[in-house]
């Protein structure tokens, strides 16, 4: 690629703040669920920090995101406070859905997180709604619809590709190809890769490393350019490793070890810390202070959290139908 | 303050869990992050790291099955 985008000091310090900080999110959650404190389904992003944290750089917080239950690094990324998040996975009134929506359904359009859910693939067709709004109301949004490898082989993968470039949306489709769709191996269910299929409806499909913050940022900053000056979607399919099994207390037995401990080696998080600080970007001081600084919002959250209330029965029906919204 | 030892669930489907075995005696010391005690729940054991440090004070019973959110043991 010629001309491509390079972040600036700041930007790189900052893809890698948010980074830290959903890794620090990640062995939190981990261990107060082992602690027994907090009972939820959890779906581990740890191994994907650099993908959402290089691409929401470049978004504002009128940019809209849809994501899917593997959602905290997409969630944290895009500016979603601490606070508000734990509250919400605990099933807490202070949660950002008032703790009815819980971790699968997390949304905060403050920031622009649209919609979290938990029916794979689903996050395309929702984005192209959002996308079509933006285009209809000419705000010059733009949307990006996260999903997984294991929902590219699904109907609305197809049809909303299809419809998003036809109608030249303002949407990037962004692959979180971790090789695993829950269970089963990338390879066991799809032929050919993932970014290929973007020829076959006419937009831009690229296959990127999505544990490069600068790959991963370059390619983000082009396709949201792309899409922002109206010329439509673009996809991105941008690899990576999930480091656990599919959901929390999954022993992940049928996960290759070799091929888990190569990935765990390149942990992209320390990768780029000791990249930052062997250019000069940033000191070991500085991003030492920065992950206490994490710690202890994340010390705060998960408090704040606990010694929230519970929704009362009352709350049952309300936000549901229009006449009961509060 | 005492920190409760509660069960935790470690998978989808888990409702309840035996305690298969101690790793710190009754009185003993319980070191955070360190094996406290090993959990058999949906035909797998794995041990469970004490979620603080201190003088632990055992309330469960070896070989019994407690539900999800059982208070385990104390440690002060």
């Amino acid at each position: 690629m010629s001309n491509r985008a390079t972040p600036d000091a700041a930007t790189q310090i900052e893809i890698y703040r948010r980074m830290a900080l959903i890794k620090a999110n990640d062995e939190r959650s981990r261990k107060v669920i082992m602690n027994g404190r907090l009972v939820m389904p959890y779906y581990s992003p740890r191994g994907q920090e650099v993908i959402p944290s290089a691409i929401s750089v470049n978004l504002t917080d009128e940019d809209y995101i849809c994501t899917i239950y593997r959602g905290s690094h997409d969630q944290l990324a895009k500016g979603l406070p601490l606070k508000d998040l734990w509250a919400e996975v605990a099933g807490r009134t202070t949660g950002t859905c008032k703790g009815k929506g819980g971790p699968m359904h997390v949304t905060y359009p403050t920031k622009g997180i649209m919609v979290t859910t938990g029916i794979v693939g689903s996050t395309m067709p929702i984005a192209n709604g959002l996308a079509w709004g933006s285009q209809l109301r000419g705000d010059g949004r733009v949307t990006v619809a996260s999903f997984g490898d294991g929902a590219a082989n699904i109907g609305a993968f197809h049809e909303s590709l299809n419809l998003a470039a036809v109608w030249k949306l303002p949407v990037i489709f962004v692959c979180q190809n971790n090789e695993w769709g829950e269970h089963t191996a990338y390879d066991k269910t799809s032929n050919v890769k993932v970014a290929d299929r973007a020829a076959a409806y006419g937009m831009p499909g690229v296959r990127v490393d999505g544990n490069d913050p600068f790959e991963m940022y370059a390619i983000a900053s082009e396709a949201i350019a792309r899409a922002r000056a109206g010329e439509g979607p673009t996809l991105i399919e941008a690899m990576t490793y999930r480091f656990f099994g599919h959901v929390f207390g999954d022993a992940d037995a049928y996960m290759d070890k070799a091929r888990k401990e190569e990935a765990m080696a390149n942990d992209p998080v320390p990768r780029f810390r000791a990249q930052l600080i062997e250019s000069g970007i940033a000191t070991e001081e500085l991003l030492a202070e920065m992950e206490a600084a994490i710690e202890k919002d994340i010390d705060e959250a998960v408090e704040f959290a606990l010694a929230s209330d519970f929704p009362g029965v009352e709350e049952l029906k309300r936000d549901v139908f229009a006449e009961e919204m509060a | 303050m005492a920190v409760e030892v509660l069960l935790p669930k470690i998978g989808f489907s888990m409702n309840e869990g035996t305690l298969a075995e101690w790793l710190v005696e009754d009185g003993g010391q319980a070191v955070e992050g360190q094996p406290l005690y090993a959990l058999e729940s949906e035909k797998s054991t794995q041990e469970v790291e004490s979620p603080a440090s201190g003088t632990l004070k055992i309330i469960a019973q070896i070989g019994e099955t407690y539900e999800v959110g059982t208070l385990l043991a104390t440690i002060e």
